[in-house]
């Protein structure tokens, strides 16, 4: 080991306290910022370089350096994300949240050519205002950073150098990669345009042409299409209503023979005074002043049930698939039964 | 009207005897707060010896799983018997709680 190289290595022996210091600000800084622009990573890591890495680093090119502030990625911090758009989103927000050495960084996505595929990533050296040591943040995707991690494990970890045909089939991998990535962001994209569309179709009321599916049912429930049932029940007792989702009640309505979200509006209006006539017989003798917003959408299934005949053995399946199979549910539903049969539903 | 909570590890029962009414439901309330600052337990509500549930001892099992909720708990509501269970479908409660 040379004398340059031991002074480098006591320098870095003094500063690690400080370099460590520098990747928790590093850290807290990019979570704070993620969370505050609500964008969802895989990972935010990072770590300080270890002796014997630097140790390794300045063997090679030692003389490149003339201070231990020289060296760029002492520090190195990494976020992974889902989507290869949100690289360049997080690269943005990075921008502003600290100072990028440009003539240092590089976007490695841009340096491949045409024919050539490999190692993904954007690297950012960049600095905290006012302090002394610049780190390294890298900015991948998930499927980046497998195969990152798998190359490096396979070419580094041996010390042996991979053959051609090896090297070929590993970087053959990282243009399926590639393709994955893109087609990952096309689908988020579609789908957020699908969700539109949905959103604004039932906003217009052209329920026909929505069909009945997970998405388009929470879209639906947005509008809060039982709520006034929900409060005619609540009136029988001046209840309160506590709030439950409902999307459980999807594949209800299907097994009823809704297609389309304007099946379901159509059922629910049709049936809404024979379930409100329902709750008040349940209800009208009792003092239960405290209701779920499910009692409106249950009543209407349960009266849909049986206005088409499903009987007995319907309600038994209505109640298995909304709350689970249950050896009771038999007899609710046989009590149910009876209810409907006192007030004419049957 | 009783109350007993029995803590196993990761798992909290609490045991309800007799009829939770209006006026029991002052005590329960208070003998179930335990429960309330909780985390990450599974909390279960037997019911096996409960005989009544008014709109009030809803409420209770309601606070119960508002606050596991908020303490990464989950509450599993077991062996209500049929008078309850109808309660719990007229209220559209059958839809807050897990039923065992």
């Amino acid at each position: 080991m040379d004398l340059h190289t031991e002074m480098l290595l006591d320098e870095y022996q003094a500063a690690l306290p400080e370099l460590e210091r520098l990747l928790e600000k590093v850290l807290s800084k990019l979570r704070e910022a993620l969370e505050r622009n609500e964008m969802l990573v895989t990972a935010v890591e990072g770590r300080v370089k270890t002796r014997s890495s630097l140790e390794g680093k300045l063997a090679l090119k030692g003389a490149k350096y003339t201070t231990l502030s020289d060296i760029t990625d002492l520090v190195g911090a990494r976020i992974v994300t889902f989507y290869t758009d949100d690289v360049d989103r997080i690269a943005s927000m990075v921008e502003q949240l600290f100072e990028v050495d440009w003539d240092n960084s590089v976007d490695k996505r841009m340096l491949h050519q045409l024919d050539s595929f490999g190692y993904n990533s954007l690297h950012y050296i960049c600095r905290l205002p006012g302090h002394q040591f610049r780190f390294e943040l890298q900015l991948r995707t998930t499927l980046q950073h497998a195969w990152a991690s798998i190359n490096h494990d396979i070419g580094y970890k041996t010390g042996v150098e991979i053959p051609r045909n090896y090297l070929r089939r590993i970087n053959r991998l990282a243009g399926i990669l590639e393709m994955a990535d893109d087609e990952f962001s096309r689908i988020r994209t579609e789908i957020t345009d699908y969700r539109r569309r949905v959103q604004s179709l039932v906003k217009d009321g052209k329920l026909d042409d929505v069909q009945l599916d997970g998405d388009t049912f929470s879209s639906y429930l947005q509008a809060r299409p039982f709520d006034a049932l929900n409060k005619r029940i609540a009136a029988i007792n001046q209840a309160e209503i506590e709030e439950v989702p409902l999307n459980r009640y999807l594949r209800v309505f299907k097994a009823l023979g809704c297609n389309t979200l304007g099946d379901v509006s159509r059922m629910a209006h049709q049936y809404e005074n024979d379930a409100y006539r329902l709750a008040r017989h349940q209800l009208g003798n009792t003092d239960l002043d405290i209701l779920s917003s499910a009692v409106g959408v249950q009543n209407i299934c349960i009266v849909c049930i049986l206005a088409t005949g499903g009987g007995k053995l319907g309600l038994v399946r209505l109640f298995d698939a909304v709350n689970g199979h249950n050896s009771q549910n038999e007899s609710i539903a046989e009590l149910t039964y009876e209810q409907a049969k006192n007030i004419q539903l049957i | 009207m009783k109350t007993n909570i029995v803590t196993s590890g990761d798992q909290v029962e609490a045991r309800f005897i007799g009829r939770l009414d209006t006026p029991a439901a002052v005590q329960t309330a208070e003998e179930v707060k335990p429960l309330l600052e909780m985390t990450n337990k599974k909390i279960i509500l037997d019911c096996t010896e409960l005989e009544y549930i008014s709109s009030s001892g809803l409420r209770i099992f309601l606070s119960i799983r508002k606050e596991a909720a908020a303490h990464n708990c989950t509450v599993i509501v077991r062996n209500i018997n049929a008078d309850i269970r109808q309660v719990f479908m007229m209220t559209g409660f059958v839809s807050l709680f897990t039923i065992e």
